[in-house]
């Protein structure tokens, strides 16, 4: 129990009349990789933002280390928050800032390092992510995929336990797609780093991830390991897998009948 | 009807719960600039400076050029009148008052509410809806220390430094019309503007000049912090701010004068 990294009870979350998150309980174990899957538009992103204590939760609580975040104000989230990366969908690099730094930007906030220090941390996280030629181009000199990059070397910067991803792979090519994937697994064994990925891509999640969170309808419908998942007999489970679209799971996003809808309308 | 006065209500709620933002969003500008000013590594430094130079430096010609032009339309103006009953030495005082005082203060901060705030509520809306702030938070980085305590010193030193530079400058510009088509004698022109203008007269037009720098910043930041969506709402919300500074500023001014010289 106490190599739990990040834990979440009963997360409940509603934007006006439409609940998001209905009742969440996962957790994270320390130095793995845990996969959180989901539909598109089934609140993966806004239980993300809980975690890592952007957004409070309407219901519920996350804990750090055995340490509760929820309802923290930004002051008292600060220890928390330089123990945590995110890697944000879109990358959300600073577009005023150069490559070298948006990476030396947490460095230089929170430690009193040097700067010909700071310069050569910089330089090995660039070489983490193999994009050592490219720290004096601005972020709209990049393609997605070096964006995403660049930003998991900021993730990076001050050495955190834990990493949270926003769909990773999203919207790249395959291979560099497979690239990430791979960057992941790696710093979770090299450095034992806590990754805690978002994500609707299957393939990759059941070929890295230690443990997988499937969500559904605001709830955990599934967890375990990729075998178990894939060994699941759940049909709802095996439909996300498959990746089907036939099954438990429709695509209409709505609640009422169709041919109700039609005829109230008149 | 009830439609009307549910609007009406909902506005002035809305108005009310802006100014509630914008008074913690002062709050924590003044708490945040603190930290850094009292930094010791200096590290917004380079952050100060370039505010100074983009809201000062790059406004000057702006400021100089319409400066110069009111001063001209100012005198033409006052001559007018004061021609008509004589009072050919009278002109020199007026317009020195006019332009200290009210004109000076208030077309600077209406030109930098449109250069610069408008610039601060896109910028800052940019990064908001690009999820740049959201980074900020997540990297344990203050954005209101960040962001918004570089422009607000930024615009502290600027706006009254530009304020004087523009009620001289019109002064200038008065001078030129006064002296050549109007016929007053350069010495008695200059004379005349000493012996009228005070201390004082300087003193509220930079008093004016430092309650605008606080407006400015404080609209234009805090309608970039809450822009939520896409490109169109940061066109809306620069739209807004420019707006709501513009009005801002004239109703404090009128507020103002009227509690100096009422």
């Amino acid at each position: 129990m106490d190599n739990v990294c990040i834990k979440a009870e009963g997360i409940g979350m509603r934007f006006g009349a439409r609940s998001v998150l209905d009742h969440v309980d996962f957790s994270a174990e320390r130095k793995k990789i845990t996969y959180i899957f989901g539909t598109s538009g089934g609140g993966k992103s806004t239980l993300l933002k809980i975690l890592i204590g952007a957004l409070a939760p309407d219901r519920g609580a996350v804990y750090f280390n055995g340490e509760p975040l929820s309802g923290l104000d930004d002051r008292a989230l600060e220890p928390f928050r330089k123990k945590m990366g995110m890697l944000f969908q879109q990358g959300a690099l600073l577009n005023s800032l150069t490559v070298s730094e948006n990476i030396a930007l947490p460095m230089r906030e929170h430690t009193t390092l040097d700067d010909n220090i700071i310069k050569i941390m910089v330089k090995m996280k660039l070489e983490l992510v193999g994009l050592r030629d490219f720290e004096n181009l601005l972020p709209g000199q990049l393609s997605g995929g070096m964006k995403k990059r660049v930003a998991l070397a900021r993730a990076l910067a001050l050495d955190p336990e834990v990493v949270f991803f926003d769909e990773p792979t999203s919207g790249l090519d395959p291979i560099v797609a497979s690239v990430i994937t791979k960057l992941i697994a790696d710093l979770n064994r090299v450095f034992g780093l806590t990754c805690i990925v978002v994500t609707h891509a299957v393939e990759e999640a059941m070929r890295i991830a230690d443990k997988i969170v499937i969500l559904y309808m605001g709830r955990v419908l599934a967890e375990g390991t990729p075998k178990e998942i894939r060994e699941s007999t759940n049909p709802i489970v095996q439909q996300f897998i498959t990746g089907s679209p036939d099954g438990p799971i429709s695509f209409h996003a709505s609640s009422k009948d169709f041919r109700e809808d039609l005829l109230t309308s008149l | 009807m009830t439609n009307f006065f549910g609007y009406l209500g909902r506005a002035f709620f809305a108005f009310l719960q802006a100014l509630s933002s914008i008074f913690y969003l002062f709050r924590e500008t003044v708490v945040q600039t603190v930290v850094l000013l009292t930094d010791r590594r200096k590290r917004g430094q380079a952050r100060i400076l370039a505010q100074v130079d983009e809201i000062g430096t790059h406004s000057l010609p702006l400021v100089l050029v319409v400066a110069a032009l009111l001063g001209i339309a100012l005198t033409v103006l006052i001559s007018y009148q004061l021609k008509e009953v004589g009072g050919y030495n009278y002109i020199p005082g007026f317009v020195a008052i006019a332009l200290f005082r009210e004109v000076g203060p208030l077309i600077t901060a209406v030109i930098v509410a449109g250069r610069v705030g408008a610039a601060f509520t896109a910028k800052i809306g940019t990064m908001k809806v690009s999820e740049e702030i959201l980074a900020l938070e997540t990297m344990a980085i203050n954005p209101v220390r960040f962001l918004v305590v570089q422009r607000f010193i930024g615009l502290l030193v600027s706006l009254p430094a530009l304020t004087i530079l523009a009620c001289f400058t019109a002064s200038v510009g008065g001078f030129l019309y006064g002296s050549t088509r109007l016929g007053i004698r350069p010495d008695t022109y200059i004379r005349e503007t000493l012996d009228v203008l005070q201390f004082t007269d300087i003193y509220s037009g930079l008093a004016k000049a430092t309650v605008f720098a606080v407006v400015i910043v404080l609209i234009g930041c805090y309608r970039g912090l809450v822009v939520e969506g896409g490109a169109e709402e940061v066109g809306r919300a620069t739209m807004l701010s420019v707006v709501s500074c513009t009005l801002a500023i004239i109703v404090i001014d009128t507020l103002m004068t009227t509690a100096f010289y009422g």
